[in-house]
């Protein structure tokens, strides 16, 4: 990697993580939920930062390029991400059915007691 | 009969302007004829037609669900409205008109002399008395989801797809509780079985639908069928393993 390429990536990473907190600051993304995206530009900053730190992991986990390790790295985590999302969504669509019927009951029961009233 | 015990119909309803009226009148004639009356409350599942100024226009006790949740969630709100109002008999009703009121006295017997705590309505245990008969892929179906609950339950039903159905006051509360939203029919009569829960069916005939169009195509009912499978086999794994946690901690 050139000094260059270095340090336009890092910028990039700066941008990035300043991005994700100004998403939490304006609470658009809960905390619990912002940490994942903040560590994994905590992260880049040091593969980028560390000398031969990517190359090094490649040949520990046995990977014959650096860019398929890379790659792999980041589909399972995306994976995880994706199905991490199916479990909240599923748990908000229960949610929604509870407090649609709850409000649905409530209006039944103020027409009636309406009705009563005249 | 006991004349103390109270019992509703849910009905819920989604796109039926032209079988509600229907419905409700037949209700109202059944009242006036039969000894013991029965309660009714029509869940409007956000219908996109007319059915909710019909409802309001002829004056039916109904609820109008804010947003639209499925047949699950629309018969689930008649169960909290039946739990909350201190009904001991909750009877599943289409809104289509296919099903038939007279039913009504025959399929509750069994869980006012405590035969049962469920109590099915289903078109296939006697073929002369039913003139309504479903298409192959409905029976295939059926067959298929009956063949799970064999496996899992050892027990049989005929049709446990069957959405006329008498549950009693204990099952009213599960049911307000805890009802499952995907595939309601099969999953809860599962969920029954495996709980212990006494499940009788009886022999109704059906109508064919009067007016409205079913929403069931070859691809749809297939996709339905992988679905409900794999929804059975996950409930009987959850319920056993939950079941056995429940044993040891007694002892």
């Amino acid at each position: 990697m050139t000094i260059n390429l270095k340090i336009a990536l890092v910028i990039i990473t700066f941008i990035y993580i300043a991005f994700i907190l100004k998403e939490v600051k304006r609470k658009k993304l809960q905390i619990s939920l912002s940490t994942f995206w903040l560590i994994s530009g905590i992260l880049l900053i040091f593969a980028i930062l560390i000398p031969n730190l990517v190359e090094n992991l490649t040949k520990l986990l046995g990977f014959e390029v650096q860019s398929n390790m890379l790659f792999c790295i980041t589909i399972f985590v995306a994976f995880y991400l994706i199905f991490e999302l199916t479990i909240r969504v599923s748990k908000v669509y229960t949610n929604n059915i509870s407090l649609v019927q709850e409000i649905s009951l409530l209006k039944n029961r103020i027409e009636q007691l309406e009705k009563e009233k005249k | 009969m006991r004349l103390n015990m109270k019992a509703i119909l849910i009905i819920p309803a989604y796109n039926e302007e032209e079988n509600i009226l229907n419905v409700f009148e037949k209700i109202q004639e059944y009242n006036k004829n039969s000894e013991r009356k029965v309660d009714y409350v029509v869940i409007n599942d956000s219908s996109k037609d007319n059915t909710l100024k019909i409802l309001q226009e002829n004056n039916i006790n109904h609820i109008n669900l804010i947003q639209n949740l499925g047949i699950g969630g629309a018969v689930q709100t008649g169960y909290k409205y039946a739990y909350q109002n201190g009904y001991d008999i909750a009877i599943q009703f289409d809104g289509d008109g296919q099903h038939d009121i007279n039913y009504v006295e025959k399929i509750c017997k069994p869980i006012i002399n405590k035969e049962a705590d469920m109590c099915i309505g289903t078109r296939y245990l006697d073929k002369n008395e039913s003139e309504f008969q479903s298409t192959f892929m409905r029976r295939l179906g059926k067959n298929i989801i009956s063949f799970f609950i064999k496996v899992f339950s050892k027990k049989n039903i005929t049709d446990p797809t069957s959405g006329f159905r008498a549950v009693n006051r204990e099952i009213i509360k599960i049911f307000s509780e805890n009802y499952p939203t995907e595939y309601p029919e099969p999953e809860s009569t599962m969920e029954l079985l495996l709980n212990d829960y006494k499940i009788m069916e009886v022999p109704v005939s059906m109508n064919e639908r009067k007016g409205g169009k079913s929403s069931i195509n070859l691809w749809k009912s297939i996709d339905y069928m992988i679905k409900v499978s794999l929804a059975l086999i996950i409930d009987s794994i959850n319920l056993k393993s939950r079941k056995s946690r429940n044993v040891k901690n007694k002892n």
